[in-house]
């Protein structure tokens, strides 16, 4: 082999060596997203949201980079799903779009459905609070997304159970039935989803059913509830409940009752009847 | 190296905040309380929950609560009951309800950030005063903590200083405890630098 040869193949080796070292950082930038991605699930499951947020954001970095360089229905579609989970509405809504115009089927009835979420919520912020609430209804029934559905119920549970407080009687018990049959379609179709549970305990608590109440809120907490503020609420719900039983009652259902309450409130390491382990005394 | 006692630690911490906020020495206390609450009760969570009164002052689970809820909140605290005895005879829903949006994420729900800020009128039991002043108050904590929550050094800061706190105050278990431990250090703090 002559000087020239061994000149060319180390070349050739070099080319070689720099495609490789291309390929392997297109397929790392993608395969790294959807690391942090599963990684920030994993804290957000646990209630870790600082670090969930954090490894959202460095998913989205490397999301980004995939996309610039290797845009793709997968990139886009990775990406639309970080930023709905950031929040980032506007953004989620573009690259689901752009991620159907690469071949994702499902991207533009995705982003058809943040459009509309985020139609219904400055439709509310104006006080157009009917045309939202439609909006919110439509979702609640149609969209797949879990976020989009998760939180429409909540805007929808809100403007309703609002609406149901500014009547009396049978109107009253009307919008509150409306609402409980949307509740419980909804925890049937998602029955791991922890918040639908406490959405269905606020109902039925409205409508005084403080028995089912109860046992709605104990597998919202056992299921998990998405901030603080309402695992806290749900807390004292269940504490509610327990009062609201003992006054109404018979003797002996009473102590059947306190007998499975006293299990639970064991299994929670609450120090008393009536007070959550977070309260203070 | 002589340890530090629980005072120097929240000297320092009063500088540390003053060096970002100079002027508004009202969120002083209800920021290292706070800090505090969160660095002992759920150290990995701190940032979220120091700052989770942004949260937790947006009503929305509060406000569409049951009536039977609202009233039995009331009934059950007796200090409660004697502020508003009127109310709760005439079963006056509409006043109740717009004092319960203020007073349940702080008597309720027991926010740290909030219980801190209405600190001296919870003490004294001035529950209407509260409600009165629960809006433009909590705006403008918002306000001025929103400018400087961003800065860099600002987060990190308060962690290391709620960090080194709670190392201290392992006996102080209880937010109330806590709060009325640091209340008085950085009333103290605060009068003297005013001086």
């Amino acid at each position: 082999m002559t000087k020239n040869d061994n000149k060319r193949a180390r070349k050739v080796h070099f080319l070689w060596l720099l495609l490789i070292i291309f390929l392997h950082s297109c397929v790392s930038h993608l395969n790294d997203a959807k690391l942090y991605y599963v990684q920030a699930q994993e804290f957000s499951r646990s209630y870790k949201t600082e670090k969930a947020i954090a490894s959202y954001k460095k998913s989205l970095e490397e999301a980004e980079k995939e996309a610039a360089k290797q845009p793709s229905s997968q990139a886009f579609m990775l990406k639309g799903l970080i930023e709905l989970n950031l929040n980032q509405w506007e953004e989620a809504e573009k690259s689901f779009l752009a991620a159907f115009s690469y071949g994702f089927e499902k991207g533009q009835e995705w982003a058809e459905w943040i459009s509309l979420f985020g139609l219904a919520s400055s439709l509310q912020k104006m006080g157009l609070e009917s045309s939202a609430f439609q909006i919110y209804e439509h979702l609640i029934d149609k969209s797949k997304l879990r976020p989009i559905t998760v939180l429409s119920a909540q805007k929808y549970a809100d403007v309703a159970l609002q609406k149901a407080l500014h009547e009396e009687g049978k109107e009253r018990e009307r919008l509150l039935s409306g609402l409980l049959r949307i509740v419980e379609k909804l925890s049937r179709q998602d029955l791991s989803c922890g918040y639908y549970h406490y959405l269905h305990s606020q109902v039925l608590s409205h409508q005084g059913e403080y028995r089912r109440s109860f046992e709605e809120a104990v597998m919202a907490k056992e299921l998990g509830l998405p901030s603080e503020e309402i695992l806290r609420d749900n807390d004292l719900q269940i504490v509610f409940c327990f009062e609201k039983l003992k006054e109404e009652l018979p003797s002996a259902q009473w102590e059947s009752f306190q007998t499975l309450y006293q299990k639970w409130i064991e299994r929670w390491n609450w120090s008393d009847l009536k007070i959550p382990s977070w309260k203070k005394r | 190296m002589k340890k530090k006692t629980i005072e120097q630690v929240v000297q320092d911490g009063v500088k540390f905040v003053a060096q970002f906020l100079p002027k508004a020495t009202y969120l002083y206390f209800p920021l290292l309380s706070a800090a505090l609450v969160w660095a002992i009760k759920r150290n990995k969570e701190w940032k979220e929950k120091i700052f989770s009164w942004k949260v937790w002052a947006d009503p929305s689970p509060v406000r569409v609560k049951s009536d039977k809820y609202i009233l039995s909140f009331f009934k059950k605290n007796n200090d409660l009951c004697r502020a508003y005895t009127k109310e709760i005879e005439d079963k006056d829903l509409i006043s109740l309800r717009k004092a319960f949006l203020s007073l349940y994420p702080i008597l309720g729900l027991e926010d740290p950030f909030l219980s801190a800020l209405f600190y001296q009128e919870l003490e004294a039991k001035h529950y209407r005063k509260i409600v009165k002043e629960f809006k433009g108050r909590v705006a403008k904590a918002i306000q001025d903590i929103e400018a400087v929550g961003e800065k860099p050094g600002f987060v990190e800061g308060l962690k290391s200083v709620a960090k080194e706190m709670a190392s201290l105050s392992s006996d102080m278990i209880t937010q109330t405890s806590v709060q009325k431990a640091l209340a008085e250090i950085i009333k103290r703090e605060i009068m003297e630098k005013n001086d």
